[in-house]
């Protein structure tokens, strides 16, 4: 049992330094190996005409705004998605272009705002990863000088391998669960760049 | 490291409640799910022209035609076809998809190892070897049959390779053990080793053979390797997460990509010194989103393409002045580009759009975009 926890805490160590190797300085916190870039910008996903008020004026318009919120919900699929798109924008081409310049302004502040906060809840939970590791580095030292001392407490030497066993086991999940939400900043740049292309295609 | 991590994402948890992550986080999104959703069906309209005096020799019907409208036998015999056949790694999907530059279309995906990356035709068009680093090791495909037929020796997580002129020695960069392997490729036989910088990661060799180059993410370094004594005998600082190296044909330069830096370090390979930088700039996007990546020169050596990543687009640079002079929206996450034998078309690979561009060198125009597997890394186009 000490062994193990012994093995462990090194095993955490290294997870620690690794995730402490942050290449970019200017995100210190940032834990996923893809780049940081905070927020998604228009020209990288847009090459339609320039959206003027719609960028305001989404917000007013009932049909506009309930339609951004059920296309950018990850649970509605892409093909029922296009689909919607394609019903909503019919019409004459300037109303087609209207309606389009909306919906791709409402879209692109939803889905950056979700974005923004998946990023900041990973940072959040960087930090927080880190605290844990200094905790476990400090609790396997004073474990260390108990299990050396004489006489040995084996109450207290049983009662702190429990904890880090315990706490180790919260680090290491916390730890996958990271990588898998590093995915999500990147699935929702995907569904916006996809959306953004078939109202461009209908807009033509 | 990589553009992605993936590798036991399948089997993980979904994120437990009350992490705090924001309503952008739903448990019921899939790794599957969002493969599902990535597919958008390739735009077949914008087929190039077919050029003046060409043969598609694969075509039956076109070359039928061609011989009707030209009594000269001997004018088809001279003039060169143009079809060519593209290989791209799908990091995420564990495949190869094979384009016919002809008809622009995928006409084979094949099954690899776990997590391909770096790919290259042999030297004799015969093989492509890909690097699939969770199998650590580097899969040989038979070009003819489009099966894997044999794997080479790299060492653990192999991401990039370079293969000296003759296509004798290939150079593997191994992620996992800051180590390079040296390969016999017609023995396909380990060499030997040599120790680099933390994390190797772009791989290129001088026109003459006689300098390797190697970058290394974490240190921050472009490493000058002599390739006959196997030392390192320079080793130059550039900017942040140095990602790509490619040498002017006339060895003059090397450009080095810095994907967190955004930038190209320009290097004097004789004198190991950084001479000049390109910088890039886009009116409406983040500076972050600017991370150069592949490099692709022209063989007169007038013209650069860089890849930015997520900035989806490709920088067009002007060699003698080092300044963009365009910039060309593509898929979304451009990473590496292969140029067409001839020239006239370069393919480059966008991660997260799952696709590959095609773009008119001459016209500087994208043309075409093909949709391939998950995550598509690297590219080679048979000699």
């Amino acid at each position: 049992m000490k062994v193990r926890v012994l093995a462990t805490a090194v095993l955490v160590l290294a997870a620690a330094s690794t995730a402490a190797r942050a290449a970019d300085p200017r995100y210190p916190d940032w834990p996923c190996t893809q780049a940081k870039v905070p927020e998604i910008s228009l020209a990288a996903v847009w090459a339609g005409p320039a959206l003027g008020d719609a960028e305001t004026k989404w917000r007013d318009d009932a049909k506009v705004s309930a339609l951004v919120s059920k296309l950018a919900a990850r649970k509605t699929p892409l093909d029922e998605a296009e689909k919607s798109v394609k019903e909503f924008l019919t019409g004459s081409a300037a109303d087609k272009a209207t309606n389009a310049k909306l919906l791709f302004a409402g879209l692109f502040d939803t889905l950056n705002a979700q974005r923004s906060q998946v990023m900041l809840g990973l940072e959040r939970v960087s930090r927080k990863q880190r605290d844990a590791a200094d905790k476990i580095r400090e609790e396997t030292l004073q474990l260390q000088a108990l299990q050396g001392a004489t006489p040995r407490d084996e109450a207290k030497v049983e009662a702190l391998s429990n904890e880090l066993i315990w706490k180790t086991r919260i680090f290491e999940d916390r730890h996958k669960v990271v990588r898998f939400v590093c995915e999500v900043p990147t699935s929702i740049d995907q569904r916006l760049f996809a959306l953004g292309r078939v109202i461009q295609q209908e807009m033509e | 490291m990589s553009s992605s991590d993936h590798r036991d994402n399948a089997a993980l948890p979904p994120p437990p409640a009350g992490e705090g992550w924001g309503e952008g986080v739903s448990t019921s999104d899939t790794p599957q799910e969002e493969r599902a959703l990535s597919r958008i069906a390739s735009d077949d309209a914008i087929r190039p022209p077919p050029q003046a005096g060409e043969v598609k020799t694969a075509r039956g019907q076109t070359l039928r035609k061609l011989v009707t409208a030209l009594p000269v036998a001997i004018t088809l015999a001279a003039a060169p076809a143009h079809a060519f056949i593209a290989y791209v790694s799908n990091e995420k999907s564990n495949t190869v998809s094979v384009i016919d530059t002809d008809s622009w279309t995928v006409t084979k995906t094949i099954k690899v190892g776990q997590r391909p990356r770096g790919i290259d035709f042999t030297r004799d068009g015969k093989f492509v070897m890909v690097a699939v680093g969770d199998d650590d090791t580097i899969q040989v495909i038979d070009a003819k049959t489009q099966a894997v037929v044999d794997s080479l020796p790299s060492g653990p997580d192999p991401e990039l390779f370079a293969q000296d002129a003759a296509g004798k020695v290939l150079y593997v960069a191994n992620e996992n053990d800051n180590t390079v392997t040296v390969i016999d490729l017609e023995k396909r036989a380990r060499l030997g080793d040599i120790q680099v910088g933390v994390e190797p990661e772009g791989m290129t060799i001088s026109p003459d053979g006689k300098t390797l180059i190697n970058t290394s993410e974490t240190t921050n370094m472009a490493h000058f390797i002599d390739t006959s004594s196997r030392q390192i005998v320079a080793n130059v600082l550039v900017d942040a997460r140095p990602r790509f190296a490619e040498f002017k044909h006339d060895s003059s330069e090397v450009w080095v990509s810095s994907e967190i830096g955004g930038t190209v370090s320009v290097i004097d390979p004789n004198k190991h010194e950084v001479i000049g930088k390109v910088t890039f700039e886009i009116p409406g996007l983040r500076k972050e989103a600017i991370q150069p990546v592949g490099i692709g020169m022209t063989k007169d050596d007038k013209t650069a393409f860089v890849a930015l990543g997520p900035a989806n687009r490709i920088a067009v640079v002007d060699v003698a002045s080092r300044k963009v002079t365009k910039y060309l929206l593509v898929g979304q996450r451009v990473w590496h580009m292969a140029f067409t034998p001839d020239e006239k078309y370069l393919l480059s690979t966008n991660g997260v759009s799952n696709d590959v561009s095609v773009i008119d060198v001459a016209a500087q125009k994208v043309i075409k975009t093909i949709q391939v597997g998950e995550l598509p890394w690297g590219i080679t186009i048979a000699p």
